[in-house]
């Protein structure tokens, strides 16, 4: 049997395929943006939140959406994603209360000294650049929250951190004439590069973040037009593609602001594609509307709270897919999941047993051993000399007579300390009595007390000249 | 036993405590995906760690003054502590990896060679700090609990960032958490030994008999001695002492030694006293065994 053609059926198919065709390369007319990921509540409750924006490709926060349009998918290693089931919080229009951070892009390039409409000249006041620099100035004027930081980056062949972003808004004002017209070798337009190396600079800031780049909108690289190698990039040629991802993965938007009479397409993508959106210098009004889009794009976010997979990994991806009217739009960005012991080892073996067992075999040999003394000949042992050293440690005495003191022919030597004597004292052995007795010819004390002569009892303290000597007859 | 000898025993006790601990955390990491939350797997793997490692420390005294049911009381209390101690010291510890390990994250670009470790190393570190005091704990001295409050801060730190740069640089089959393991082991034995005595109050050396060279650590607020074996310091082999024959009680910078039981006479530097205050390189005699006082 023949299959029977419905001709209606395919006629639609054909017509959503050719409206799909015709809104590409923005196929779906709006932008998923995760702008922060926030784990801080993962040790205790287990539960990641989310903050993601929806913008269509104005810019414009996409508001209304419900829990149903978002799914979360998590993945160890950025390639297995595991569906997350059921959201634990959702609240659309989650105003957060944090300061934005933003960083100023603004082109040095050549171009940017011709006119609007793209002429040479001579005017200052008709070249691209004075409105770049008066644009900067719309916009610092135009900060209100007091927690919002600004920094400012110029670009041209080479990328320049003016400033770091900073709350002092006439500060950052001031480098702006700092700017001045380059030279032929940096007047390229190194413009991916700089957005991508923008995202560099950004990393130690947390928070949310903005890029506002002001441009012509052409990426002009050196390499490609001089011939020569880059300075600092070498062979390396960005693409646009780079900005997009970079920024992407560390949740920061970029506003584009056009000096261009043509908006370029790719800066066109670069912007809508990480949430924000292109606005036309010859605009002044919309321009000093900039600062406000942000925040509100950042007040109409979605906070999605879900429960964190176990699956071990140093980072965990996190994927947003946001479905609307039968389109689909994703994001994926990571947060720090390492756990203090590291990642589980590749198999387990049953021999992990032995030193566990080996461990407490060890210890319970330990605990065996004796660390008495034994039954030994009688000595004198130095402690130590507060003066001098002694020759030997531990001296036994196997003579009747046994002579301490400075001299060399002393049994026991101690040298170096002029009060010991040459012979100081001497221990002699009774051998009916079976008694040592200690006779001083000099300065001699027994147990901290002065003698001149003592019956000694094992472990009796002998100090001469600062030397302390413990006698033991060795019995235990 | 000499400090020579004490020490190389902490040493090994050390050791003995990363090696035992090693295998249990070896088998709960690889089950992470099968915890429910991290708040349980991070609690178990902190007790699993401070529990072993409690066991072998707490079991150090006991060796010391060579009592086997000390030992055996020793290795259960410190078990328990060091379990206690595990699990708030981990718990803490990934709470600070997880913070600082996020910072970094973005912060670094050699986040593997830099940031990671040091976040790993923080994160051990507070688990030192808590099973090192556990230690102090279970002895109740408040010196012990600061002694292994920086052994378990520095071991903690060095084996972090021992296990994260053994992962790294050394070859793939060499367990990187045994070495990281027995680092802090190693660290916090060490620093009992070597900081012991010099945050102790003083040290009574054995001059005689069979305990003759065994130097007693000062380091609690009170010491008894005598015969039995619940005194700190056990003069067991020794004569004419009672059970409990006397104490030393450090009190703003003094030590006083104190006759509990008049019937045998306590003597310091050859005469009898009810209570002296000790000066430095006093010689005590409690029944047969003579002692040496000094301090560093």
């Amino acid at each position: 049997m023949k299959p029977r053609i419905n001709h209606k059926a395919s006629l639609a198919a054909l017509l959503a395929s050719a409206l799909l065709l015709i809104g590409l390369p923005n196929a779906f007319g709006y932008n998923v943006r995760l702008s922060q990921i926030d784990p801080s509540r993962l040790l205790l409750t287990q539960n990641i939140r989310l903050y993601v924006s929806v913008t269509d490709d104005r810019g414009v926060p996409v508001e209304g959406l419900g829990a149903e349009s978002f799914t979360i998918f998590e993945s160890p290693d950025g390639r297995n994603f595991q569906r997350i089931e059921g959201l634990s919080e959702f609240k659309p229009a989650a105003a957060s209360a944090e300061g934005i951070t933003f960083l100023l892009l603004i082109d040095n390039s050549g171009s940017m000294y011709d006119t609007l409409a793209g002429r040479a000249t001579e005017d200052a006041g008709r070249m691209r650049i004075t409105h770049a620099k008066n644009a900067v100035r719309t916009f610092l004027g135009s900060m209100t929250q007091p927690r919002d930081t600004v920094g400012l980056v110029s670009y041209n062949t080479s990328y320049t951190l003016l400033t770091r972003p900073s709350g002092d808004k006439s500060q950052v004002a001031g480098f702006l004439d700092g700017i001045e017209r380059p030279d032929s070798e940096q007047a390229y337009t190194e413009l991916y590069a700089a957005l991508t190396l923008a995202v560099e600079d950004f990393r130690g800031f947390g928070g949310r973040k903005a890029i506002v780049i002001l441009s012509d909108g052409e990426n002009y690289p050196y390499l490609e037009h001089s011939g020569n190698l880059h300075p600092e990039f070498g062979e390396k040629i960005y693409r646009y593609t780079e900005p997009i991802r970079a920024c992407q993965e560390a949740g920061i938007s970029v506003y584009a602001v056009s000096f261009a009479p043509e908006k370029d397409p790719n800066l066109e993508a670069i912007a809508v594609e990480t949430g924000g959106t292109v606005f036309d210098a010859r605009d002044q009004e919309e321009l000093a509307r900039v600062y406000q889009r942000i925040h509100r794009q950042v007040a109409g976010e979605y906070l999605i709270g879900y429960r964190a997979t176990m699956a071990p990994a140093e980072k965990k991806y996190v994927r947003v897919q946001v479905q609307e009217n039968g389109q689909s739009r994703e994001t994926t960005r990571f947060y720090f999941s390492s756990t203090v012991f590291g990642l589980p080892p590749e198999k387990l073996s049953a021999m992990l047993v032995i030193p566990l067992v080996l461990a407490f075999v060890l210890l319970w040999l330990i605990s065996l051993l004796k660390f008495e003394k034994k039954r030994g000949p009688a000595t004198l042992e130095v402690l130590k000399t507060r003066v001098g050293r002694a020759q030997t440690r531990v001296m036994p005495l196997s003579t009747a007579k046994t002579v301490i003191g400075g001299s060399r022919n002393a049994d026991l030597t101690i040298v170096g300390n002029p009060s010991v004597k040459e012979q100081h004292a001497t221990v002699i052995f009774d051998s009916k009595k079976k008694t040592y007795t200690v006779v001083g010819s000099g300065d001699l004390t027994v147990n901290n007390r002065p003698v001149k002569t003592k019956v000694l009892e094992p472990g009796d303290v002998i100090d001469v000249g600062g030397a302390t000597i413990v006698f033991d007859d060795g019995e235990v | 036993m000499s400090t020579g000898l004490r020490r190389v025993i902490l040493l090994c006790l050390g050791i003995l405590g990363g090696v035992a601990a090693w295998p249990l955390t070896e088998l709960i990491v690889g089950a992470q995906a099968l915890f429910p939350s991290y708040l349980l797997f991070v609690a178990a793997l902190g007790a699993a760690v401070g529990l072993l490692m409690g066991t072998f420390f707490g079991s150090a005294a006991g060796i010391f003054a060579r009592v086997g049911s000390r030992i055996l009381a020793g290795m259960i209390v410190g078990a328990i502590a060091g379990l206690i101690g595990g699990i708030i010291g981990l718990l803490i510890g990934q709470a600070a990896l997880f913070l600082i390990g996020g910072l970094f994250l973005n912060a670094y670009r050699s986040f593997q060679t830099v940031g990671l470790p040091i976040a790993r190393a923080i994160g051990w570190a507070f688990l030192g700090i808590f099973v090192g005091a556990a230690e102090g704990f279970r002895a109740a001295s408040g010196k012990k609990i600061g002694i292994g409050l920086i052994g378990g801060l520095i071991g903690g730190l060095i084996g972090g960032a021992a296990l994260e740069y053994s992962r790294l640089y050394l070859p793939a089959s060499l367990p990187s958490r045994l070495i990281g393991l027995i680092v802090l082991g190693l660290a916090i034995a060490l620093f009992y030994g070597i900081i012991e005595r010099s945050m102790a109050f003083g040290t009574l050396r054995v001059l005689n008999g069979r305990l003759k060279g065994r130097e007693f650590i000062l380091n609690e607020g009170r010491v008894r001695i005598g015969r039995a074996r619940r005194n700190q310091i056990t003069l067991e082999p020794y004569e004419n002492l009672a059970d409990r024959q006397a104490q030393i009680r450090f009190r703003k910078g003094e030590a006083v030694l104190t006759n509990l039981e008049p019937r045998h006479p306590v003597l310091v530097n050859d005469r009898p006293v009810e209570e002296h205050r000790l000066k430095y390189e006093d010689v005590l005699k409690i029944g047969s065994a003579k002692l040496f006082y000094s301090y560093e």
